[in-house]
């Protein structure tokens, strides 16, 4: 890469000293326009203070805050938390926190749920897509309108949807005693739905694209061969298809990991703490008790948790990719 | 093995006629090319053999039995594909079975199955290589033995041999030459090159427009061509074609060339053309190797004088072209004595002149 840039870089110099009428500058400017190791340090500064500001900044305070009692009631300067240092008792507190735990189960159920049932109906929508129909496009931007509406919205349409006198009751002719997101079973069901249809676009737009991505060639070879559609599926398109897949399992658990909007807007959470989940845990942690070194202590358990996760996924793909 | 036969066969794309009225006879065992320059309709005859299209007019048989209806899947046919088709994410192993495996065979049998042609295509030590690391000689066999092993009924070859180059084409040509005698397969092969089309096939079909020119021998489509464009397009160096109007003067015969000078008609040419009495534009064909220098061998052949323009060694031998007015010969010099913008008299061998009608390109022949 900054061999290119400084390759790029020495030719319009050179011309310009070729041509003659141009005078060769001198001074900072010029030798860095000449460098491609120093113009690429320059492009990249902006991101690097802008990153500095939104992530390791506000990373910093939130492992310097965990390691105290601080809360923003105490009137003291949150760079004075360090006279309540607690030597790590909100991670001891943490591992103990049996609300904390059942919200990350609830979380994880969702996620059990919900991931698998996107990824097979997006692996079944895009298989579809893979030809050419009339009315291609026209479905395929039908298709992807979920995952464009903030997903505060689709909280509340299906807060809508899933009332007791709701479309969904009236069309499956259930009576209005039949209630979804107050019954302790079918709230958590009506927020995984509402997440798969919400988010099954995404999984279909990821794995069209890598589905797309097998050689059609080879397709055609493997049906001159004599495989039938579902042999050549599984045994040519899906063994491709392995680090897409990876990709999109591990974007949408971890997406699903940090469900908020939907659940607080369809059930608050309730009925009860059913549908609470770790953000809406979080959430009132930080805003009801106004405990944020502990909240600090969460976050950055469950931010090495889900890199962890992240990353070895990833690392599987790009294992898969390259073999 | 199967034979082929194509009956009337015509394709159509909204207004494109890319095939029309296409009739085939294919043996058992046979090796035929398909020749033609590209977008001639070829592709498109293979392609729906394969069933990937089906035809809009005609029938397809193999052994007489009708293809239409079946799926492309059922109709057992090993197809290799220009650029291979390798199944880049398996092992050699594994791309040979393929076939084998979809047909659900016990293991021992797709075991013993792949070993054998491995081995016969010398890749018994590389099964368990991933297919991406052999080498394009390596895939081409790896891409007929994959083809080979699930014992198809024929066997189509689309331009196998365009993506290598001059040198390893030669190797591979004869490769596959040896590899059909084994095998003794119905084998159809697409191609432009004529070359390949000569060395290699028992028969080959050349098709201009999606029109068959000529079905014949290798030798035959050579030596005695249907029509002008099978004329020009076959061979190399390539035919001279001489094209001009027909005059008869007190029972002698001439064309008279359309950029000036003419052409005395006699032996078997004259007679050729003189079954074609109605016929006003005519056009002679002549291989390079049929014109000659020097004194008259035949009473019948044709003389005429022009200037050397170039010469280019070829080999041991020279090739010269030749400038008459308007019109240019290519001919033989195997003698080495043609110098630059001499003046020559050369000889065209009457009885090897073809004649064709210019009009529609037909061949015209005295004895037909």
């Amino acid at each position: 890469m900054t061999d290119i840039i400084s390759t790029r870089v020495a030719d319009v110099s050179g011309d310009e000293a070729m041509d003659g009428k141009a005078p060769l500058r001198r001074g900072y400017w010029s030798a860095v326009a000449r460098d491609g190791r120093r113009l690429g340090k320059w492009f990249v500064a902006p991101t690097v203070i802008l990153l500095l500001f939104i992530v390791v900044f506000p990373l910093a305070m939130q492992l310097y805050l965990s390691f105290t009692w601080w809360t923003p009631l105490d009137g003291v300067r949150w760079y004075r938390a360090f006279e309540s240092f607690n030597a790590g008792d909100n991670y001891a507190r943490l591992a103990v926190d049996s609300a904390l735990w059942s919200a990350i189960w609830r979380t994880l159920v969702i996620m059990v749920f919900a991931v698998p049932a996107q990824f097979l109906l997006g692996l079944g929508l895009a298989y579809l897509f893979v030809d050419q129909f009339p009315g291609r496009k026209f479905f395929y931007s039908v298709l992807l309108t979920p995952m464009m509406i903030v997903p505060a919205v689709v909280g509340l349409m299906f807060f809508l949807v899933f009332q007791g006198t709701g479309p969904f009751n009236h069309t499956f002719g259930l009576p209005a005693s039949f209630t979804w997101l107050t019954d302790v079973h079918r709230a958590m069901l009506s927020v995984i739905i509402a997440d798969t249809w919400q988010w099954t676009p995404l999984m279909f737009l990821i794995l069209l694209s890598g589905m797309l991505a097998v050689p059609p060639d080879q397709l055609l070879a493997a049906r001159l061969l004599g495989g039938s559609s579902w042999q050549n599926f599984r045994k040519i398109i899906l063994p491709r298809m392995k680090p897409v897949i990876a990709i999109a399992l591990v974007l949408r658990s971890v997406e699903c990991f940090k469900i908020f909007d939907l659940n607080f807007v369809m059930t608050k959470g309730g009925p009860g703490v059913e549908t609470e989940t770790v953000s809406l845990y979080l959430y009132k942690k930080t805003f009801a008790d106004l405990d944020w070194a502990y909240v600090g202590a969460i976050g950055l358990v469950i931010l090495f948790v889900l890199s962890a996760i992240a990353a070895s996924g990833l690392a599987f793909a790009s294992k898969k990719a390259k073999g | 093995m199967s034979s082929i036969t194509l009956n009337r066969v015509t394709k159509r794309f909204d207004q494109f006629t890319a095939l029309e009225n296409l009739s085939l006879d294919i043996l058992e065992g046979e090796f035929v090319a398909l020749l033609g320059p590209s977008g001639c309709g070829k592709t498109t005859t293979m392609n729906m053999i394969a069933g990937l299209d089906e035809p809009s007019e005609g029938g397809i048989y193999f052994d007489g039995e009708s293809l239409s209806g079946i799926p492309l899947q059922d109709r057992n046919i090993g197809f290799v594909f220009q650029n291979y088709a390798i199944f880049t994410h398996l092992s050699v192993y594994k791309n040979l079975a393929y076939g084998l495996e979809v047909r659900r065979l016990p293991k021992s049998e797709i075991e013993r199955r792949v070993r054998a042609m491995a081995d016969r295509m010398d890749l018994g030590k590389d099964l368990d290589r991933p297919a991406t690391s052999l080498s394009v000689n390596e895939l081409q066999k790896l891409a007929i033995g994959r083809s080979a092993v699930v014992e198809p009924r024929v066997f189509l070859l689309d331009e196998p041999l365009s993506s290598l180059d001059a040198g390893f084409r030669a190797y591979m040509r004869a490769e596959l030459k040896v590899l059909q005698q084994e095998f003794g397969q119905t084998m159809i092969y697409v191609t432009h090159d004529q070359i390949e089309a000569m060395s290699l096939a028992d028969k080959i079909a050349v098709i201009d427009k999606g029109r068959l020119m000529q079905y014949g021998s290798p030798l035959a489509v050579y030596d005695d061509p249907a029509n002008r464009f099978v004329a020009n397009f076959v061979g190399s160096p390539r035919i001279n074609l001489v094209d001009g109007e027909l005059r008869d003067e007190a029972g002698r015969r001439s064309l008279v060339l359309n950029g000036g000078g003419m052409i005395p008609l006699s032996g078997g040419v004259d007679a050729d053309f003189a079954r074609g009495a109605a016929v006003h534009g005519g056009s002679i064909g002549i291989r390079p190797q049929d014109i000659y220098f020097g004194d008259r061998r035949a009473d019948d052949d044709i003389r005429l004088t022009g200037t050397v323009e170039s010469l280019e060694r070829v080999g041991p031998r020279r090739l010269a072209y030749i400038r008459m007015q308007e019109a240019r010969f290519l001919a033989v010099d195997d003698r080495d004595e043609l110098s630059v913008r001499e003046e020559v008299a050369f000889h065209l061998v009457a009885n090897k002149c073809m004649a064709f009608n210019l009009k529609t390109g037909e061949r015209l022949r005295a004895n037909s």
